[in-house]
């Protein structure tokens, strides 16, 4: 069974029968780039049997391996260091790039291009913020040293402006105040089922 | 001569000994195919090293170096080789590097050509802003003269870094620093130079500066800013190696490479650190060699010592080369390379310091520390080499008439201060004859 499973690649192609439209690179392009056949290729009933068996296999698998998980459960820190480690293990390490000097030129030439544009992009991105922030806080001084509407004092658009109503929720607060600031943060930032 | 000619040589050498050149397999070092259109940015002075055929010609011989050319051309021919050598040597040779069709390539070309166009436009816009600083008066500026020569001194140090950013992302720039035809007035190259050379060759300077204790026995405080590289007899010398003694008895060519501008004039000495001083009890130093007022520019790169003070290279000799040696027995000698560099316009006076440092007893006065305090010149390269007594030494000596190769330093024996105790323990009891069956077991101690 478990053979069977892990030779699903190739099965459009195996299942399907090459009749005289299906040229075999059509079918090979089938297999390679979506599970299902996208072509109403006719289908004979024997073969459909045999993939709604496959399916109900795979769909067996899946959950017995969810099943085999969930047993096991890890710790998210453990399996990001395990990542970690894995990004960094040798074996991992993808090979130096090998090429002739021209080739290594252009590449070169390429990053250096490459380095460049992102370079610009950021810079210009940083230009926009920092334009639009200074405008705004131009705005800000503008409404501190305005006379309110009506009989409101100076500064008092200002203020209202400022105001973060709703910002957190209707009536809210933000959720960093409900609790002391610490460098090493509970799991659960909040026991919502606690009764007394 | 081009590195390609250099390499070249041997090859050339042994086709002019045979009547006719034989087909030997010539290869290149490098696989890529060989383009034509490689342009330098400097003009090669067509007249010396840079046209060896043209030299030849003038000169009404037939030279040998034609003969490898036909050879080489028809070695290289696009007949030969395999299809797909052909092939590539068919389109790769007509297409310029720059020109080659390949999208990203070509894309990213763009993108760093417009970035150049930027960088020339605020190079432009800076020196017409200096230009403007320089026209007006310094009153109107609220820190006067101060504050105006400081905008300007700043403009010009970053007109510079833009000339280094405008060019460091050419891939033509970069090809002809790595084949070391770059052309050293210009600041990219310069810049390339100096990052290259900080990467290792500078380290191993300053770690042989350290190691060697050169600070602070000879200066309390040095930092390099030069390449200095030394060659005896056309043997590279490592940092700080031990060398023979019969190779140090000629002076070394100097390779230096200096990574600012302009001309400058540089003084070399060569001093020894660590001589014995038997009345003393201590070590003092000696002057080898002093050279001054030799013309300096980044474009230079050798500099034989042993033709100073003969007119073939400018620059005077003010204390010829003494052959290092050391004494038997006496440990290494530390043989320190200093180049010192010129106040600007400044030429020391070759007499007064032939009067100081040329006789024997000035020699052995010369200190680094005093001299340069005494005629304003800064160190700025260095290099080491270190020589002990060796089975040529003798030989160097007498032949230089340097006295003292008979003389010979020994440990001298310092006797225990407490009484003589005798051997004790169950094998210094069982050393005796009486014990002669058990000495199979026993350690032998010596003179019981």
């Amino acid at each position: 069974m478990a053979s069977l499973s892990l030779n699903l690649r190739g099965l459009a192609s195996r299942l399907i029968p090459s009749g005289p439209l299906l040229q075999p690179i059509t079918s090979k392009c089938i297999a390679a780039f979506s599970t299902t056949p996208t072509h109403p290729a006719p289908v004979d009933p024997k073969a459909a049997a045999a993939k709604a068996k496959l399916k109900a296999s795979k769909a067996a698998a899946k959950a017995k391996k969810s099943k085999r998980k969930g047993a096991e459960e890890k710790d998210p820190k453990i399996i990001q260091m395990m990542r970690h480690f894995a990004a960094h293990n040798p074996k991992n390490i993808p090979p130096p790039l090998r090429m002739a000097r021209n080739r290594y030129l252009r590449h070169w030439t390429i990053h250096r291009g490459w380095l460049m544009f992102r370079r610009k992009q950021r810079e210009e991105r940083e230009r926009t913020l920092m334009r639009q922030y200074q405008s705004m806080s131009t705005a800000c001084e503008e409404l501190r040293l305005t006379n309110g509407p009506g009989t409101r004092d100076t500064g008092y658009l200002y203020r209202v402006a400022m105001e973060k109503k709703g910002v957190y929720g209707h009536k809210g607060i933000p959720i960093e105040y409900a609790r002391a600031q610490t460098d090493t943060p509970a799991k659960i930032a909040w026991n919502h089922e606690w009764k007394r | 001569m081009s590195r390609c000619q250099q390499v070249a040589r041997p090859i050339v050498r042994s086709l002019g000994q045979r009547c006719q050149p034989q087909p030997i397999a010539v290869r290149y070092f490098s696989s890529t195919t060989i383009r034509s259109d490689e342009n330098t940015t400097v003009q090669q002075p067509g007249s010396e090293a840079g046209n060896p055929g043209l030299d030849a010609t003038l000169l009404g011989q037939t030279s040998s170096t034609n003969d490898f050319e036909a050879f080489a051309s028809q070695a290289l021919s696009p007949s030969l080789g395999s299809r797909r050598r052909r092939a590539a040597l068919a389109t790769a040779t007509q297409v310029p590097f720059e020109q080659m069709p390949y999208q990203c390539f070509q894309e990213a070309r763009k993108i760093l050509n417009q970035d150049r166009e930027e960088k020339i436009a605020k190079i432009v816009a800076h020196t017409e802003k200096i230009k403007r600083i320089e026209a007006t008066d310094p009153s109107t500026y609220r820190g006067g003269e101060g504050y105006k020569k400081k905008r300007i001194e700043s403009l010009r140090q970053e007109i510079e870094e833009l000339k280094i950013l405008a060019d460091i992302n050419d891939p033509m720039v970069k090809r002809r620093f790595e084949d070391g035809v770059g052309d050293m007035n210009k600041p990219v190259y310069r810049y390339l130079a100096n990052r290259k050379w900080r990467s290792m060759d500078y380290k191993i300077i300053v770690q042989r500066i350290n190691q060697f204790h050169i600070i602070p026995d000879i200066l309390p405080k040095f930092d390099p800013t030069m390449d200095v590289k030394m060659t005896f007899r056309g043997y590279k010398a490592a940092p700080g190696a031990i060398l023979d003694s019969r190779l140090t008895e000629t002076p070394p060519t100097l390779k230096m490479q200096v990574f600012d501008k302009g001309e400058r004039l540089l003084t070399i000495v060569v001093m020894d650190a660590d001589v014995p001083d038997v009345e003393k009890d201590a070590f003092s130093r000696r002057c080898h060699f002093m050279a001054t007022n030799i013309p300096w520019g980044p474009t230079d790169s050798q500099l034989p010592l042993r033709f100073i003070g003969g007119g073939r290279t400018p620059g005077d000799l003010a204390v010829p080369w003494l052959p290092p040696h050391a004494h038997k027995g006496s440990p290494y000698h530390r043989l320190s390379v200093w180049i010192m560099e010129q106040k600007p316009g400044q030429k020391l006076d070759e007499a007064k310091l032939k009067e100081l440092y040329g006789s024997d007893q000035g020699r052995m006065k010369f200190s680094i520390k005093g001299f340069r305090d005494k005629f304003g010149v800064t160190p700025v390269g260095f290099n080491l080499f270190r020589t002990v007594w060796d089975e040529n030494t003798a030989g160097v000596m007498e032949r230089n008439g340097i006295p003292g190769a008979d003389i010979e330093f020994r440990p001298q024996r310092v006797q225990s201060l407490k009484p003589h105790r005798k051997a004790r323990g169950w094998e210094a009891k069982r050393q005796k004859p009486k014990y002669k069956s058990l000495w199979k077991y026993t350690k032998r101690i010596k003179n019981f």
